[in-house]
């Protein structure tokens, strides 16, 4: 059996090196298909990693408390990262940030409470993000401050602490401290610069540069429609984490009165739902590369009949001295399949060039795995498996005595 | 008297038919013949007459619309396709009026195609279709391709191909029709050689003189057999030469008296 499936590789191999051109072309067709899904896996690859990096540099002592306990379909996912309403459901509150405090295991806790609004400082800003937490902020974020000092729980005055990016648009400068500024028509006084902070994707959905951090409390105060998106808890021990996260689960259950609408989040878990956004991006997107892939197929069953019907005369002669239906018809899906996979291949290649062109603008690194490599050889195989199919029982089912007439 | 060569081929009231109703065309009708393993067959006969026909019928190509083909004693109706085309590449050898090479391929490659369908590695390919390319006097050329070799050439190419996987039956279709009267008589001494070697030869031609190389002569007419005239004794006919050592061998001097008319004779 394997020297006829050699035979058959042999035979295919030199028919397809008689037609340079054509198979080549036919190739490329396959291979931008091919490349395309795999940059498209890579891009999430790289992406997925990048924020599973992000929660491992955050640590795995991090617990994350959202509200709305449905995660895992399409529409919660959408829901909770497109609209604004979810502001409105959250069922979080400065009293379960106490409540979580008081819990064993629990290190330090801090609120995440988001809105956009304008400021006015030297310059006016129309819409600014927001962020009502506290002094616990800074710590379990391993932020660090550019100059002065984070929110302290027993200041005496609106104290407000600020990105380096929002910084300079307050004030064409990223030294403000002791500035003031009008915040719903309360005044706060700049008392510290947080460091620049270089990542795009963290499990706050943040752009912390360009943020304003004020106390929670005073923020509640000041905005009566204020709600906490996020509570961020450190563990004192990573060991008993899930015991820690069923606890605060428990207890806020509890003083909730049964309200379980929100879940506690650690490890990967945190990474949704930027990381289940994007697989939804990206399966979207390798559907529409998946098409190419179907385009690129027709190419190859279209290439494959004109050979069929070019080749007429010789199949003649081949079934006359021995050739018999399975004989032709492997020589002819062989040829597909080489087509295909050898387009694949060089999909793979030029997915992997293009990665790397990609690399060099943005944070994504060429992302490379198993399932990379199989789903490149597996999506070329079946295309010429499938696309392949047609035209070689097209060819094995000629009938040998009108092939031998057809130019003979 | 020595005992006969067995029988290889039996045809027995084969049709073929092409139409139905009025346009009902016969290019055989209850065509009967039966061939001994060692003869050499030329059929004759006016174009139309269904010689093709019946090559391609013998040689698995084609079936018959009715009637029966015993193969070696056994139906051909009952032999599956897959064995059908196992048979053609290792018991029959065809040859064609235009050769039929393949043109993309070297003459080595055209030469060794039977054996890529009958299981051999491409090396042993190449080695057995070199050694016959040589019993032709073609090794010289064998990496040319089809078109850089003349008709003549191209035709012993051609039956090299057909010998190549040493098959019982040669069928040949007007295999000198293309050819001018120096190559048709190289070609008709390749195919007296290998009918010497104790191979069976069926083969259809337009010129009379090339039947001096026959043991029988076949004529048709409207697909069935006008004359059939035997010139060689069939305990004459040459043994195959795997068989020789044990049969003594026949001396190949045709008895050109011993005439055996079927049929009714016309003349
Ligand atoms: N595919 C076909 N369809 C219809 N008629 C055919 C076909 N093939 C052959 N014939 C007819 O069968 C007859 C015998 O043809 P053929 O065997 O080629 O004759 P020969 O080889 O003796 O010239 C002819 O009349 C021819 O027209
Ligand atoms: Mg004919």
């Amino acid at each position: 059996m394997s020297l006829l499936l050699k035979t058959h590789y042999e035979l295919a191999k030199s028919s397809l090196r008689q037609n340079r051109t054509r198979s080549f072309l036919t190739c490329l067709g396959i291979g931008i298909g091919v490349a395309s899904i795999i940059l498209i896996l890579s891009l999430m690859g790289s992406i997925s990693s990048l924020i599973s990096s992000q929660v491992s540099q955050m640590g795995s002592d991090l617990i994350v408390v959202r509200p709305s306990s449905t995660r895992s379909t399409v529409d919660s996912v959408v829901n909770e990262l497109t609209s604004s309403t979810q502001y409105l459901k959250s069922n979080l509150t400065l009293k379960d940030v106490s409540l979580i405090e008081k819990l064993n295991n629990v290190s330090s806790v801090a609120p995440l409470a988001v809105s956009v609004n304008s400021l006015q400082g030297d310059d006016f800003v129309p819409s600014a993000t927001i962020v009502g937490t506290n002094a616990n902020f800074l710590k379990i974020q391993n932020l660090t401050l550019k100059s002065g000092t984070f929110l302290r729980e027993d200041a005496k005055t609106n104290t407000a602490v600020i990105g380096a990016g929002l910084a300079n648009d307050l004030y064409g400068t990223d030294e403000p401290i002791g500035k003031s500024l009008t915040l719903l028509g309360s005044r706060f006084i700049i008392v510290g610069v947080l460091s620049k902070v270089d990542d795009p994707i963290n499990f706050n959905n943040l752009d912390l540069d360009s943020s304003l951090f004020v106390s929670a409390k005073v923020l509640n105060q000041i905005d009566n429609s204020l709600q906490i998106q996020q509570i961020n808890v450190r563990a004192t021990n990573t060991d008993g984490i899930e015991d820690t996260v069923n606890l605060i689960r428990e207890t806020l259950i509890a003083s909730k009165a049964g309200d379980t609408n929100f879940s506690v989040l650690y490890g990967e878990e945190i990474t949704h739902p930027a990381g289940t956004l994007f697989s939804i991006i990206s399966g979207t997107l390798a559907i529409v590369a998946g098409v190419s892939l179907i385009v690129g197929g027709i190419g190859v069953m279209n290439i494959m009949l004109v050979s069929v019907s070019e080749r007429t005369h010789e199949i003649g002669v081949r079934k006359a001295v021995g050739a018999s239906f399975s004989n032709i018809f492997l020589q002819f899906l062989f040829e597909a399949l080489i087509l295909t996979l050898t387009g694949g291949f060089f999909g793979l290649a030029l997915a992997y060039v293009l990665a790397f062109l990609i690399s060099l603008v943005t944070p994504f690194a060429p992302y490379i795995s198993w399932e990379i490599l199989a789903v490149s050889f597996l999506t070329s195989f079946a295309d010429g498996l499938i696309f392949g199919l047609y035209p070689a029982i097209k060819a094995a089912k000629k009938n040998p005595i009108s092939s031998l007439k057809f130019w003979g | 008297m020595a005992e006969e060569n067995e029988i290889i081929i039996k045809l027995e009231s084969l049709t073929k038919r092409y139409g139905y109703g009025d346009a009902a065309s016969y290019a055989l009708k209850d065509f009967d013949l039966t061939v001994k393993r060692g003869e050499f067959i030329m059929i004759m006969g006016p174009s139309g007459c269904g010689k093709t026909t019946l090559l391609n019928i013998i040689g698995l190509l084609d079936a018959p619309t009715s009637g029966v083909y015993l193969l070696n004693n056994e139906p051909a109706s009952r032999i599956s396709a897959r064995r059908q085309a196992r048979l053609r590449s290792k018991k029959i050898g065809f040859i064609f009026q235009n050769f039929n090479l393949i043109p993309d391929l070297p003459i080595i490659e055209n030469v060794a195609l039977p054996l890529v369908y009958s299981g051999y590695h491409k090396t042993r390919r190449l080695i057995r279709a070199s050694e016959v390319l040589d019993r032709f006097n073609l090794k010289e050329k064998e990496y040319y391709m089809p078109f850089q070799l003349s008709g003549g050439q191209q035709q012993r190419a051609a039956i090299a191909r057909a010998i190549v996987s040493g098959p019982e039956i040669i069928l040949a279709d007007e295999p000198t029709g293309n050819l001018d009267s120096h190559s048709s008589s190289l070609v008709m001494e390749e195919l007296k050689r290998i009918h010497s070697e104790g191979n069976t030869i069926i083969m259809v031609t337009h010129n009379p003189t090339l039947t001096k190389y026959a043991t029988r002569v076949i004529n048709m007419l409207d697909g069935a057999i006008d004359t059939d005239i035997k010139t060689v004794k069939d305990s004459d006919l040459p043994v195959p030469v795997a068989s020789r050592k044990k049969k003594p061998q026949k001396s190949l001097k045709k008895q050109k008296k011993s005439k055996n008319k079927k049929k009714k004779g016309k003349k």
